[in-house]
């Protein structure tokens, strides 16, 4: 029974509810759309435990941390602090934001570090890309001209400068870097229906735990 | 030669941001406006929203966080200041839940501007959680994926949702994205089983990534980074951030094509001179930090 419960009904419902999904979508009869509105409800109530899960996880990782002293320890203590108080403020503000806690810890600190980091992934680009883009080989002279064509083209100096970078680095997009994207995208897609039909079938378990 | 050539090779990277920095802070302060070309990709956004008649319904839906906001606030502007201009309904939402106190601010503010009634011009639905199950639940039903909107009020007694039940009635649904879930996951959960049509809004990073999606008529236009979003402002006549924020990003990119090139060009000289193992460099020891 436990074998059954842990194993074959997994493996059961995953087929299922997998060849079900795959069908529904060709289905368009109303008891067909009925069930894709219930299970869509469905999914999002179980992603909801997800994040329980996630933030259960995040605090088991940094208690860790913080007991046995790893090494920024203090960095989890951070993480720990600023998400309970967040999570106090939010509660006592009821989840509003206009002029409350809740609202002033969102513009005043998420906005601005994340606008901090973000901006300062310029200054880092501009260190790699003096550093690394160097023609040390045939490719990586194609990679660098490519690149001072796409920077030149993509911005109103270089279209000003020279008209027709612009159609050039249009060009390189539209039809260089769809040609490469189109096929990564197959191959990915390929590689997803691939995988899709193995856990369908109960060839690929992986999910189901490693013990089995 | 030889002391040039290894001390631009062994260039502190300090100097460097520093160059950067300037190249950011002086043509802000001293904008000199350069014409702004308009890409067809834009432009095709710009025109769908121009052939639609007043009173569609026009959803953004805001999927990005703060860290992606000089890029895709000023999109978010120029768009909903065209659509509002245009008189549509406007359906705001997200699907990034650190993303909803902008969106929303953003929604309600250029709709002030136009005087625009809450509930009933426009709406904003805010943040619910399941990602990408989110776009197939309003396609479904749209009530049952947002039974309320942002501010408390019953999505279904909105004046702004009459007729809209699904994503079915949805004229032009464009999602401003900084990753997953974004204009992808819009286009396969969403255009694909319920027919709307879709237009996409990136960070420059991932704009490359979407060329497939355009040119095979999933997604019918693209705006990409804050050049795109300059473009469309230019298209509605807006001298926003993004249009202030050109001069800048030419004179970066100016700066980084200069020092690439200054850097290849010591670098093919130093094999007579000797330099290529230069301590601090990259081909020597360690990188200089």
């Amino acid at each position: 029974m436990t074998l059954f419960l842990r194993r074959t009904f997994p493996l059961i419902l995953t087929f299922l509810f997998g060849v079900a999904g795959a069908l529904q979508y060709y289905i368009p009869h109303p008891v067909s759309e009925a069930a894709l509105t219930e299970v869509s409800v469905w999914l999002r109530i179980i992603l909801g435990f997800a994040m329980i899960l996630g933030i259960a996880s995040l605090c088991h990782v940094h208690y860790a941390k913080i007991r046995i002293r790893s090494a920024g320890w203090g960095y989890s203590l951070v993480v720990y602090l600023s998400m309970l108080a967040t999570v106090a403020v939010g509660v006592w503000s009821r989840g509003q934001e206009e002029g409350t806690g809740f609202g002033w810890i969102y513009t005043y600190t998420l906005l601005a570090l994340q606008g901090t980091m973000f901006a300062m992934l310029g200054f880092f680009v501009a260190s790699a890309a003096f550093r690394a883009f160097r023609a040390r080989s045939k490719e990586a002279a194609v990679l660098l001209t490519a690149a001072i064509l796409m920077m030149f083209g993509r911005v109103p100096l270089g279209e000003y400068l020279a008209p027709v970078a612009g159609p050039i680095a249009g060009w390189l997009l539209n039809v260089l870097n769809t040609a490469a994207r189109r096929g990564i995208l197959i191959g990915i897609s390929l590689g997803g229906i691939a995988t899709s039909i193995k856990i369908i079938f109960g060839i690929e378990r992986s999910y189901l735990g490693g013990r089995d | 030669m030889r002391e040039l050539a290894g001390k631009l090779l062994r260039m502190d990277r300090r100097v460097i941001f520093i160059l950067i920095a300037l190249a950011t802070l002086i043509p802000l302060l001293r904008p000199i406006g350069f014409p702004i070309r308009i890409s067809p990709e834009v432009k095709r956004v710009y025109d769908y929203i121009e052939s639609l008649p007043p009173g569609s319904v026009f959803l953004l839906s805001l999927d990005f966080d703060p860290a992606s906001k000089p890029e895709l606030y000023p999109m978010a502007v120029a768009l909903l200041n065209h659509a509002f201009k245009r008189d549509l309904r406007v359906i705001g939402m997200t699907l990034w839940v650190t993303g909803t106190g902008m969106a929303e601010k953003v929604v309600s503010g250029i709709a002030n501007e136009y005087g625009k009634r809450r509930g009933v011009d426009y709406t904003f639905l805010g943040y619910s959680p399941g990602g990408t199950n989110v776009i197939i639940n309003m396609g479904q039903d749209l009530a049952a994926a947002f039974p309320t909107d942002h501010y408390g009020e019953r999505t279904a007694d909105l004046p702004v949702m009459r007729g809209v039940t699904s994503l079915r009635q949805v004229n032009y649904v464009v999602s401003l994205a900084a990753g997953t879930p974004g204009v992808e996951s819009w286009y396969v959960y969403g255009k694909e089983k319920y027919g709307f049509e879709l237009g996409g809004g990136v960070t420059a990073v991932i704009a490359p990534g979407l060329y497939p999606f355009l040119d095979t008529g999933q997604i019918n236009g693209l705006i990409g980074g804050l050049r795109g979003a300059a473009e469309y402002e230019t298209l509605v006549g807006l001298k926003g951030k993004a249009v202030a924020g050109m001069d800048a990003q030419s004179a970066t990119h100016f700066v980084i094509i200069g020092l690439i090139v200054l850097c290849n060009l010591f670098y093919f000289l130093t094999p007579r001179i000797g330099l290529r193992t230069l301590p601090g460099t990259r081909s020597g020891s360690s990188e200089s930090r």
